[in-house]
């Protein structure tokens, strides 16, 4: 495996302009992740010292073990989503080590409105459940929350993956015989009580966790009856009288310290084998991703530069290098796991479409991890390529892609728009992880390209209506429909709205990819097979 | 080889005396026997021994002064003669006459010398009829008030002692007046304990006094020979920790005048085998006569080192008839001895007794040194035995060589799992005043605070910590249980 | 996540920092890299920390690691703050034995008004004898241990009847 050469200078005038724009892009994303991590009400901060509680990232940090990486997911969701008012969705969940074993832990925040669940709350929390079960990681619930919003009762109780399912997920991966634990810091009530009620071991902390199907005013309401919450649900009651929770904890502390041991008693995972050496950091410096991604989404660059600053060593196999040349396919290490890449280095043509099917192929056959960098428009389209068979080859790609029955992991590093996206494993082909960078934009089309065509359409709408063409009213049209599909093209609201599992620092891509790839490997791979390519 | 002297040795004893004894006893072909309590069964003298018979007593100790249960397995066992190692039943008269009626052979004097030097009071008498210096005493009597006048004529600081006693039991020194009575009281009621006998008695006591010993040899027939003196001034609450041979600092005139004095008493009381006799001496140059141990003592290694000569072996020639091993014009020295006392203590605790269980052991080896012990791998230690666990004997061409060999050996010495007094030793022998051999029997109260342990340093401390941290289960898991690619990416946060 | 050692009384805390390429520990505030850890359990083993390997010897007693080093021999405690029956602060209701040993002679009898000094029982240990006084003024409220029993290190064997507030 060769070093991959470099092509560009750090001192260009271009990548002095598109490091510092890709810098402002990194501060805002920044900002917009301390806002949503840290930013509270004084008065929920308060409330919180007043019951003795610790902020749920002081939770999660004591019950990690030390000088161990924490890979939190979808770190934005909601952050274009009820005016701002469930920063992170009220959850956070991400992938770190306890007591020596890999875990997913999926946190409620009880500083946002009592930890009240919102509708994409249960949408971040079903995803991370669907992560544990895809890849068979233990879950640790870190439970302190007031219940379901109730403003939104609709849109987190009826449907097939709202709130149920979170239980259902909870059942399957019991049956699989993947581990959870929950500890409870806080009131789980109705719903919420399954949480612990269906965990395999569950820690209560005495004096402010509670677990219950109703609170006392609603057993109130219900029969008359007078109850108190620890007499109700608290941890002595189920720990002695129930039997519902496992053990009791005098302090939020002490229920970690409970749970570390309860988790060093596990069983180490077996993990498939995949191929690995010893990991090497690539050879250029991973910083140099800033200069790189140009300052404009239809501005063009080479994938290669960005393999270079990720993977081990910068080595890199490249497949079938003089064929298809839109897409490379190639071999390489990451945190030295063998893995196969595709990047998009264009439009998918036919060639580079049944490239990267074969690729695909390739590592299917190899068992090796596929990992997609995307920046993609889309397929080529034009008469041309129709009669070459442009969509039975981009059916190819996807039928490779979709059966494929190797872990997939996606990085949106810049455009994702069409049915590239689809190609190159976006959210509904099950990727085990999908990650975007701040820049990222993701739609049916670009912004300008739906502006036009949108504008196209009212144009001929208007000649068809025998009329004049407006040139004001097209310009307003276009103006409109750009604005309108820029904020939804952002990467901002997809991570909002959960369509990933989170935007990071290009920088920190090799870390996040290195962490999910072992923590796939915790699932054995599935049946190898296709079905029908059109040929 | 010829003919074995006994054809079976029963040694009534135990720890590394028992073991050292048997060692010896192998060496000239005799068979031997072990006893052993119950709580020791799989101690190190009852595996080195030929024969192990358990022994049952309320504990341990009273099964070891069980005289006539010892005596029955010997007989039993047609065990032709008993050694008795030091403390136990070895200056125990009544002991040593029952193994004689019972056909055996004690391997040491007589029971009537062992009651004539038992006794304090007799052994001072008899010394000062034979003109050897006894200090001014006052002997005990049912009125205490005249007791209490006549030990103020001798003057403070005065000691009490116990008649029957020995080994630094049941003795208190009294510096004034007002002290005397209860200090009478509590060693008479220590005294009544040990050695069933309360009688107690007051001397002079000298400052700054040195503990100077001399080991005889008598053929029981009025011939005896002394193999030079002792020091063991170095002592905590009366008991020896540090003992060497020779004494440092002795001119030859006061040195023959204290051995000849010794082998004096010896011939006089016709003594047979083994045994020391104890002085102290004063800066003044007097030395006093401070009672005769009728045993084998356990410093008799150093003798041993510059002497080249095997007691143990000694004694049983000796009990076998066969006589002196040598004339006194062929006792010759070479180099020096010294030896530590290896305890179950913490010095920085008052050298409070301390139990544990031997959780690691490495000893030292070099043809210079001797480690008497017999301690094994797991050995729960006690409350039952004395504290004393190993004995290290190091020889050197002379005094400083064998300070700088003791040094490096207790430096080696790891004994983990019971606190001991090692290093303390080691910071004591290193000590300017032990160097110089200003010693005297107070010299670890006078150098209290220069033999405290030093403060760590920053540095020290953590290596210690680290080595703890990665010895303890948990956090060492913490440290090598982390899967990859979590260890190398370390605390990193997106 | 830190933890607390005890070396000579003291405490210490000690936290993981990194674990490649080398160990990084965090003692007492103070990062240390060690480049070699040595093997686990007992015996010699070797740290590197810095130029030179120091050499040690390490033995686990039950819950505590012994290690003797630069010839010297510590023995360190691992706290665990969440163990049953901490007592914290000082507890002068309970007479303990200094050191193992046995019952000699008891001087109270449960009742006695007792003053700080007066003799309780007395005891010995290798043939040395001790007097246990009261360490306050009060009452003996229960005599544990009978003349001629044994008894292990800090064993209590006189309690006295807790203080009450003075008001």
């Amino acid at each position: 495996m060769r070093k991959i050469q470099s092509m560009i200078s750090t001192a260009s005038p271009d990548f002095r302009t598109y490091d510092a724009h890709n810098r402002r892009i990194l501060t805002e994303f920044r900002e917009k992740q301390e806002t949503a991590r840290h930013s509270r009400q004084q008065r929920d901060l308060d409330r919180l010292e007043k019951q003795g509680k610790m902020r749920p990232r002081e939770r999660i940090e004591m019950l990690l073990d030390p000088g161990t990486p924490f890979l939190e997911l979808s770190s934005l969701a909601a952050n274009m989503a009820y005016d701002g008012g469930s920063p992170s969705a009220s959850s956070i969940v991400g992938i770190g080590v306890v007591s020596g074993r890999e875990v997913m832990i999926r946190a409620d925040d009880p500083t946002i409105k009592g930890g009240a669940w919102y509708p994409l709350t249960i949408k971040k929390i079903v995803r991370a459940l669907d992560i544990a079960i895809e890849n068979r990681l233990p879950v640790i619930h870190l439970c302190d929350s007031a219940g379901g919003f109730l403003q939104l009762q609709s849109d987190l109780f009826p449907d097939k993956f709202m709130g149920g399912r979170i239980f259902r997920n909870q059942s399957i991966l019991s049956k699989m015989g993947v581990k959870q634990l929950a500890l409870v810091f806080g009131h789980c009530t109705a719903g919420g009580a399954y949480i612990p009620g269906l965990s395999d071991y569950n820690v209560i902390v005495r004096g402010t966790g509670a677990v219950f199907l109703g609170g006392p005013p609603l057993v109130k309401a219900a029969t008359g009856e007078e109850v108190s919450v620890e007499e109700l649900g608290g941890a002595d009651m189920h720990t002695s009288v129930s039997g519902s929770c496992d053990y009791p904890a005098s302090s939020e502390a002490e229920a970690i310290h409970i749970g570390r041991e309860i988790v060093a008693q596990w069983e180490r995972p077996k993990k498939w084998d995949c191929q690995r050496e010893t990991p090497e950091d690539p050879a250029y410096d991973p910083d140099e991703l800033y200069g790189i991604i140009p300052d404009d989404i239809k501005k063009h660059f080479d994938m290669r530069e960005v393999i270079a600053r990720m993977v081990d060593g910068s080595r890199f196999h490249e497949y079938q290098p003089n064929y298809g040349t839109t897409l490379i396919c190639g071999f390489a290490h990451i945190w030295g796991y063998k893995v196969g890449i595709l990047a998009n280095n264009g439009v998918l043509f036919n060639d580079s479409s049944l490239k990267g099917a074969h690729f695909m192929e390739l590592c299917n056959q190899n068992n090796t991890p596929l990992v997609f960098l995307q920046n993609i428009t889309g397929y080529m389209i034009g008469r041309e390529y129709e009669r070459r068979g442009i969509t039975k080859d981009g059916a190819k790609m996807i039928m490779a892609q979709s059966c494929s029955h190797v872990p997939k992991f996606t990085v949106m590093c810049n455009g994702s728009f069409g049915a590239g996206n689809y190609g190159m494993c976006g959210r509904a082909f099950d990727g085990r992880f999908m990650f975007c960078w701040p820049n990222h934009q993701i739609g049916v089309m670009g912004g300008d390209q739906a502006a036009n065509t949108l504008a196209e359409v009212k144009i001929n709408q208007m000649k068809r209506n025998g009329g004049v063409v407006d040139e004001a009213e097209v310009q307003k049209l276009w103006e409109e429909t750009r604005s309108a599909y820029q904020e939804q093209l952002s990467a901002y609201y997809s991570t909002s709205q959960l369509w990933d599992d989170g935007i990071i620092d290009p920088v920190d891509t090799r870390n996040a990819l290195g962490i999910s790839i072992s923590a796939s490997l915790n699932a054995p791979l599935g049946d190898p097979g296709y079905g029908v390519f059109r040929f | 080889m010829s003919d074995p002297l006994f054809n079976k040795v029963l040694v009534a004893n135990r720890g590394e005396i028992a073991c050292r004894i048997m060692r010896t006893l192998t060496d000239m072909g005799i068979s031997t026997v072990a006893i052993h309590h119950a709580a020791e069964s799989k101690a190190r003298h009852v595996q080195m021994a030929d024969k192990a018979v358990e022994i049952c007593g309320e504990t341990p100790v009273a099964a070891h002064l069980d005289m006539g249960q010892i005596i029955e397995i010997a007989r039993k066992l047609e065990v032709d003669a008993i050694h008795p190692g030091y403390g136990f039943l070895s200056e125990n008269a009544n002991f040593a006459a029952a193994v004689a009626e019972a056909g055996m052979t004690f391997i040491g004097p007589d029971a009537e010398t062992i009651a004539l030097m038992g006794d304090k009071i007799s052994a001072r008498n008899f010394a000062e009829k034979h003109n050897v210096a006894v200090a001014p005493s006052v002997m005990p009597t049912d009125d205490l008030e005249d007791f209490i006048e006549k030990a103020a004529d001798i003057g403070y600081p005065l000691l009490i002692k116990a008649a029957a006693g020995g080994g630094g039991k049941g003795m208190s020194i009294v510096r004034e007046a007002g002290a005397l009575v209860e200090a009478a009281r509590i060693a008479s009621s220590e005294a009544q304990r040990y050695f069933g006998d309360g009688r107690v008695y007051a001397e002079t006591f000298v400052d700054h006094p040195r503990h100077i010993e001399v080991q005889i040899l008598g053929d029981g027939k009025g011939g005896a020979i002394h193999l030079f003196e002792r020091e063991c001034s170095v002592q905590r609450r009366f008991q020896k920790i540090i003992e060497e041979a020779p004494a440092a600092n002795l001119s030859s005139e006061l040195r023959d005048e204290i051995c000849t004095s010794a082998t004096r008493l010896a011939a006089a009381a016709h003594y047979k085998n083994a045994g020391t006799v104890e002085y102290i001496l004063g800066a003044d140059g007097r030395f006093f006569f401070l009672e005769m141990n009728t045993r084998l003592q356990v410093e008799h290694p150093v003798t041993e080192m510059i002497t080249g000569i095997d007691l143990v072996r000694a004694q049983i020639e000796i009990a076998a008839g066969k006589g002196l091993p040598l004339p006194q014009s062929e006792v010759r020295t070479s180099g020096h001895a010294i030896e530590c006392r290896i305890c179950a203590e913490n010095p920085e605790q008052d050298f409070m007794p301390e139990t544990g269980v031997v959780r690691h052991l490495g000893v030292p080896e070099a043809e210079w040194l001797r480690f008497e012990n017999a301690l094994t791998h797991g050995q729960k230690i006690t409350a039952d035995f004395d504290p004393m666990l190993a004995k290290l004997v190091a020889h050197g061409p002379d005094r400083d060589a064998a300070i700088e060999r003791s040094i490096a050996a207790l430096g080696e010495l790891a004994l983990l799992g019971v606190k001991t007094n090692i290093d303390y030793l080691a910071r004591l022998i290193n000590h300017d005043a032990f160097r110089t051999a200003e010693l005297h029997t107070g010299f670890i109260a006078q150098h209290r605070d220069d033999l405290a342990p030093k403060a760590l340093n920053e540095t020290e401390r953590a290596q210690i910590l680290a080595a703890a941290f990665l010895g303890f289960r948990q956090t060492r898991d913490l440290i090598v249980g982390t899967p990859e690619p979590h260890a190398a990416i370390g605390g990193w946060r997106n | 996540m830190g933890f607390q050692l005890i070396l000579d009384g003291e405490e210490h805390d000690v936290a993981i920092v990194r674990r490649r390429p080398h160990l990084v520990l965090r003692i007492d505030g103070i990062q240390h890299e060690f480049s070699e850890i040595g093997g686990p359990g007992d015996g010699l083993h070797a740290l590197k920390c810095g130029k030179h390997p120091i050499d040690f010897i390490r033995a686990s007693d039950n819950e505590r690691q012994i290690i003797r080093l630069g010839g010297r021999t510590f023995e360190v405690d691992l706290t665990d703050p969440f163990s049953e029956g901490m007592e914290s602060g000082g507890n002068m209701d309970a007479v303990r034995s200094p050191m193992p040993g046995t019952v000699v002679s008891i001087q109270c009898k449960e009742g006695d008004t007792v003053v700080r000094g007066t003799p309780l029982v007395t005891i010995e240990s290798m043939k040395l004898q001790t007097v246990l006084s009261a360490m306050r003024e009060g009452t003996v409220a229960e005599i544990l241990r009978a003349e001629g029993e044994t008894f292990e290190k800090d064993a209590i064997i006189v309690m006295l009847e807790p203080e009450t507030e003075k008001a």
